[in-house]
């Protein structure tokens, strides 16, 4: 199961949506923690494929106390970078770009997007300044509380971006048949693929629902080649970032569990083959390092027919 | 001279996939160099033939894409049409990695490689005057033997220029792409890979110190003659032409020069060091 541990912001958004399209409103899923009420314990298998239901109830349960401060805490977190990689990923992406004219129709859908600071800026993307109205983005999250997270601030948005999203409570690892197989053009994965428990499972799906020729997209924590710019990040990360967790959201244990699944999360080239092995054609490298690799970004292409 | 070796096989590899596609046709594995041969055996017994720069997918786009260049220059919008005349979708186009970057890199490629059997059609064509009526081989050896390396040298480095001309209008756009800071390293990368394919198709087997002096001296060159040509209006590119014939005289006279100020340098040391020695000097 797709057992992402989440709690994230409150539909506190009056104001954040107020930001408007030129700044999307930003949304805290940089993070994906358990939560705080539970007592630290080293990381473990069991955790991550601890029953869907009880982990709800335990995110719903402590969603509303912690959400003011994710905004905050990303950027202390990343120095504001996370806007940054967000920006470049959507822009590079390119959604809604077409050759014809009229622009074809796109499907979008953004996995473990709840709060919608993925699909926003793809929407803008795509309806403003590709101006392809055609566009539908689907947010999709495992988590219900997320997905009205991004309900409430698109609420924001122009009302034709808001008739080209929809919401869809789903596990990555299994989509309903709600999605039907090839009838996606871009999925989306940032800042989550690294907390389902069965990544290939993931991407066995994100294939199956892929048109041929759709790409997968993934934005993800990674491995820092530099070795002094690994020090610093390793410095910051596993003393810095805690200790940030406890002084404003004054829960380190949350924090602690994102800097050690980042730490687990394979590296850029193991996880470019993960997505080879599920089926998908890749480019040069596979990858591309953001920030000296502190996040990447993975594509891949379903290709026309598949390579037996 | 050992890492100039190393240099050297590498690019050669780099090459090797021109060279196994040239096995073909007899008439090129007569190759028009000498050490053609033993590079290929060199390569098909030690090393498998690298994989090409770009992938199936890839290049599927990239030459379908390669076809809007004239019309839409080297951008998204080129790469778009290219995916979707190869059968694929708008947003395909996200498997190249560098977008038009990638459609630039994919010319300076595919011209790089085309060179190698273009250099066998040029020198190994059994052309009347030289020919004597013996086989393409001794044509071949005799029309090899008529043109000097340097003179190969123009003649590669012009027929590649030539490769620009259908992109030509479109150059200048894809100059600046790729003198943007974070392209730079790729495309001085292509440009050293070009210079080592020419001199060794020229049949330029040294490996002293000249071994780098030549290829800079051959990038800059070609990299001027390039930005010229993206200005010149004469017909056939002439101008283009006589300022390459220019440049190149120009670094013949000065290796010239230097080689001979060297020469000199050298001659008037050791008749010194004799002349110290004939007084006493323990040297």
């Amino acid at each position: 199961m797709a057992a992402r541990s989440c709690l994230r912001a409150s539909p506190i958004l009056s104001t954040a949506v107020a930001h408007g399209l030129s700044a999307p409103p930003f949304s805290p899923d940089i993070l994906h923690l358990h939560p705080p009420t539970e007592p630290r314990r080293p990381i473990s298998a069991s955790r991550m494929v601890s029953p869907r239901k009880k982990k709800t109830e335990r995110v719903a349960g402590v969603f509303h106390s912690v959400a003011e401060s994710y905004d905050r805490m990303n950027d202390l977190m990343s120095f504001g970078w996370h806007r940054i990689w967000k920006d470049h990923f959507v822009s590079s992406l390119n959604p809604g770009a077409s050759s014809s004219n009229p622009p074809k129709p796109q499907r979008i859908l953004d996995i473990a997007g709840g709060t919608g600071d993925i699909a926003f800026r793809m929407l803008h993307n795509a309806h403003v300044l590709n101006s392809n109205p055609d566009v539908h983005v689907t947010i999709s999250d495992i988590n219900t509380s997320m997905l009205s997270v991004g309900k409430s601030r698109s609420e924001a948005l122009p009302a034709s971006q808001q008739m080209a999203l929809s919401f869809l409570p789903a596990d990555a690892t299994a989509l309903p048949d709600a999605i039907a197989d090839s009838s996606i053009d871009l999925y989306t994965v940032a800042f989550g693929i690294r907390n389902f428990s069965n990544i290939p499972a993931a991407l066995r799906e994100a294939y199956r629902v892929l048109k041929p020729g759709g790409v997968f997209a993934c934005l993800e924590f990674s491995k820092v080649g530099n070795p002094l710019l690994n020090a610093a990040y390793k410095r910051w990360s596993f003393s810095g970032i805690p200790m940030i967790g406890q002084l404003v959201a004054g829960d380190r244990d949350s924090y602690q569990y994102l800097v050690e699944s980042i730490e687990r999360f394979p590296s850029q080239e193991a996880f470019r083959d993960m997505i080879v092995d599920a089926g998908f054609v890749v480019g040069g490298d596979g990858y591309e390092n953001l920030t000296g690799g502190i996040a990447a970004i993975h594509k891949g292409m379903k290709p026309l027919k598949p390579s037996s | 001279m050992a890492p100039t070796r190393a240099f050297a096989t590498r690019l050669a590899s780099a090459a090797a996939t021109t060279t196994t596609k040239s096995t073909r046709s007899p008439l090129t594995t007569t190759a028009c160099l000498r050490d053609s041969t033993s590079r290929r055996a060199y390569h098909s017994y030690d090393h498998p033939p690298p994989p090409g720069a770009f992938n199936t997918a890839e290049r599927q786009i990239l030459s379908a894409a390669y076809r809007h260049v004239p019309e839409h220059g080297f951008t998204h919008k080129a790469l778009s049409l290219g995916a979707r005349d190869a059968g694929y979708l708008d947003i395909s186009t996200n498997v190249v990695p560098e977008g038009p970057f990638s459609l630039i890199k994919y010319h300076l490629v595919s011209k790089r490689e085309a060179l190698a059997p273009r250099c066998a059609e040029i020198f190994n064509a059994p052309v009347g005057g030289a020919a004597d009526g013996a086989t393409a081989d001794a044509a071949a050896g005799a029309r090899g033997q008529l043109l000097t390396v340097p003179e190969r040298v123009e003649r590669l480095t012009w027929e590649r220029l030539l490769a620009n001309q259908d992109v030509i209008h479109r150059w200048q756009e894809a100059l600046a792409v790729m003198a943007q800071p974070s392209r730079v390293p790729a495309s001085l990368h292509e440009l050293a890979l070009l210079a080592d394919e020419i001199h060794h198709l020229a049949g330029d087997v040294a490996v002293d110190p000249s071994w780098y002096t030549k290829r800079a001296s051959l990038s800059t060159i070609y990299a001027s003659s390039e930005l010229y040509m993206t200005n010149d209006r004469s017909a056939g590119f002439e101008d283009t032409r006589t300022f390459l014939r220019r440049r190149l005289d120009e670094t013949g006279s000065l290796a010239g020069a230097l080689g001979s100020i060297g020469q000199w340098v050298g001659f008037t040391a050791s008749a010194g060091l004799n002349v110290l020695r004939s007084k006493g000097a323990r040297i």
